[in-house]
């Protein structure tokens, strides 16, 4: 990795994308973004894909050295056809998050349907198969994590409701029933990102506190510009934020950031946290699958001292 | 009362409106939508009243005959100054929905805030002092009115969450009033009828034999603003998610002046009701968001119009 000062913090592996459709056994529409774990050496993402028809299903992807991976042939997830699934997961499921808790992986993910996106709770255990614990979010909430361990005693999850484009923490004692909400960090005037925030990766937990990668939205006249930034939340009272980077840690500029489906995105739903080294892996405008690579006290840096670019 | 087919189910009091700017013993811009409960020998009304700053807070109005009306001489909640309520009612409190329940009054309402409204929800045991509970949803939600009992062990609401301009009707269930789940959507705005644009909650379900009653709000849009008017649900005793029926019709519309001109025209919006021994339903609405009205119907009309529609 280069140490010279880098177009940004987060620096792209030369390989990339390392997952575009021509890795698939299937057709499809686009690939957007991927959640990542680690376990017992094998990396796994799960990966957001849009069918041709056009709606999403999550799918596994494999590989033991976290650069090169093999997409499974069928999906881990996809629209159920259950309960009260069959209506809130209609038109998808996307965007998962894995976060371990004890001895489960907990997935959480956007249900997506004609009622508007609203997150719903799965458990694996082997990544062979998932169990859907519930539809956790009131309506026009996406973006939710959850936090690995309680806090105080309770599980935490942050969220980005519509109202407010802001990420927001809520709480519970049994994953079932939610509550206590509270704004965590909300969109800023003039930067980067103005017009909506919401949480990427899930937290991890830093001597500082919770390192939180969320994405940023600058709208433009020909659309919106998403980038990726860090925060620091304080350890037991994560709604306080300790600090946030002024600047993006990684911005959409290569080709394959700037062309496709959706253009100008760089979006990640999932970071693999290696001693001092951090693999960001990120959707890259809705069309493959990236990763970046930082190390971890350079985003602490970015948060605490963001440099001014002028 | 008139038994003649009125131009609504409900029938509007001849002194109507029953409590306006006139009647507020402080200086400020409007008094409307409030609910209502039979306390002792008293009707007693929480109304909202917006400051002439441009935010809302409560007041308390009380009768002894449910239709004449005296307004405290002070206010009696105002938005938090401080702490998690004062961040988040910042633009006021709004449209509170006073339920009985486990004997005592929990009132949900709305908290406005730069954050977006959110409900929040507040009890008393005696409308002079009360105690802040929590607020219970996400931003972007309004119009929670609580069952006024618990089913299956579980309290239930409904809300309404705007989502992206989208206004349905959900419901959602809790333990212990504060954290809530399982959340499903009720109604949704039905295309070309009156409530098109969106629907929302109003009064607090009312028991019946046939079902819980909900006095819902239904909006349509038009090109000059938005028409609210008040329609019916029955909801299942035992399974509340289920709806057994809908009105077809509004059963109370924008009609009288005093509902057509003010600072926001064509609007009727209830938040309480009362239900008398003799099934007489007296319905606090407000009228314009500038004054409150009465208009007053039969459990069995409201019945029969959501049954045989």
């Amino acid at each position: 990795m280069k140490k010279s000062r880098g177009r940004d913090i987060v620096h792209r592996w030369k390989g990339n994308p390392i997952i575009t459709v021509d890795d698939l056994s299937f057709q499809c529409g686009d690939i957007r973004n991927a959640a990542a774990v680690k376990i017992a050496g094998e990396y796994i993402l799960l990966i957001s894909i849009q069918s041709l028809e056009g709606f999403y299903c999550i799918y596994p992807a494999r590989s033991p050295d976290g650069y090169y991976f093999v997409v499974d042939d069928k999906p881990i997830m996809s629209p159920s056809q259950e309960g009260p699934y069959a209506v809130y997961e209609e038109y998808g499921v996307l965007d998962p998050r894995i976060v371990q808790i004890e001895n489960s992986y907990y997935i959480s993910y956007d249900a997506y349907g004609r009622y508007g996106d609203r997150l719903g709770l799965a458990r694996t255990n082997d990544f062979q198969s998932v169990e859907r614990l519930g539809l956790i979010s009131e309506p026009d909430t996406k973006c939710g994590v959850l936090f690995p361990r309680k806090i105080k005693g309770k599980f935490a999850r942050l969220e980005r409701p519509w109202e407010g484009r802001s990420i927001w923490i809520t709480y519970s004692d049994d994953l079932e029933y939610w509550g206590s909400s509270e704004v965590v960090l909300t969109p800023r005037g003039g930067f980067w990102d103005s017009d909506r925030i919401g949480v990427a990766a899930p937290p991890v937990e830093i001597d500082n506190g919770w390192l939180a990668l969320y994405y940023g939205v600058k709208q433009t006249s020909a659309g919106p510009l998403i980038r990726i930034g860090a925060a620091i939340l304080d350890a037991n009272n994560p709604s306080s934020v300790i600090s946030r980077t002024n600047i993006p840690i990684l911005s959409p500029r290569e080709e394959y950031e700037r062309i496709g489906d959706v253009p100008n995105i760089v979006y990640t739903c999932g970071a693999i946290y290696e001693s001092d080294l951090v693999k960001v892996y990120y959707g890259a405008a809705n069309s493959c699958i990236c990763v970046g690579i930082v190390e971890i006290q350079d985003l602490v840096n970015a948060c605490f001292k963001s440099e001014s670019e002028f | 009362m008139k038994k003649r087919i009125g131009r609504d189910l409900f029938h509007r009091w001849k002194e109507n409106p029953i409590i306006e700017l006139e009647d507020i013993p402080f200086r400020c811009n409007t008094v409307f939508n409030g609910t209502a409960v039979k306390y002792g020998d008293e009707y007693l009304i929480l109304l909202r009243i917006e400051g002439q700053q441009g935010y809302s807070f409560f007041a308390l109005a009380r009768s002894k005959d449910g239709f004449h009306f005296t307004v405290d001489e002070k206010p009696t909640l105002l938005p938090a100054k401080e702490g998690l309520f004062g961040k988040y009612e910042e633009f006021g409190i709004e449209d509170p929905r006073a339920t009985f329940i486990d004997g005592t009054y929990y009132i949900m309402y709305t908290a406005t805030s730069s954050h977006g409204p959110r409900i929040s929800l507040v009890r008393t045991d005696d409308f002079h002092t009360f105690e802040r509970i929590a607020l219970i949803s996400e931003p972007g939600n309004k119009d929670g009115v609580l069952f006024p009992e618990k089913i299956d062990g579980l309290y239930v609401r409904l809300d309404r969450p705007i989502g992206h301009g989208v206004g349905s009707i959900w419901i959602s269930y809790s333990k212990d009033l504060k954290s809530w789940g399982h959340s499903k959507v009720l109604i949704t705005p039905r295309q070309g009828h009156w409530d098109s644009y969106r629907v929302g909650g109003s009064v607090p379900p009312i028991r019946t034999d046939q079902g819980w009653l909900e006095i819902y709000h239904g909006v349509q849009m038009t090109p000059s603003g938005p028409i609210y008017r008040a329609g019916i649900l029955l909801l299942d005793l035992e399974d509340t998610s289920k709806v057994i029926s809908r009105s077809d019709v509004p059963s109370l519309s924008p009609r009288e002046e005093y509902e057509r001109i003010g600072d926001v025209g064509n609007v009727v919006f209830p938040c309480g009701a009362i239900v008398e021994d003799d099934g007489e339903v007296k319905l606090y609405y407000g009228a314009a968001d500038t004054s409150l009205c009465l208009a007053t119907t039969k459990i069995e009309y409201l019945i029969e119009s959501v049954m045989n529609k």
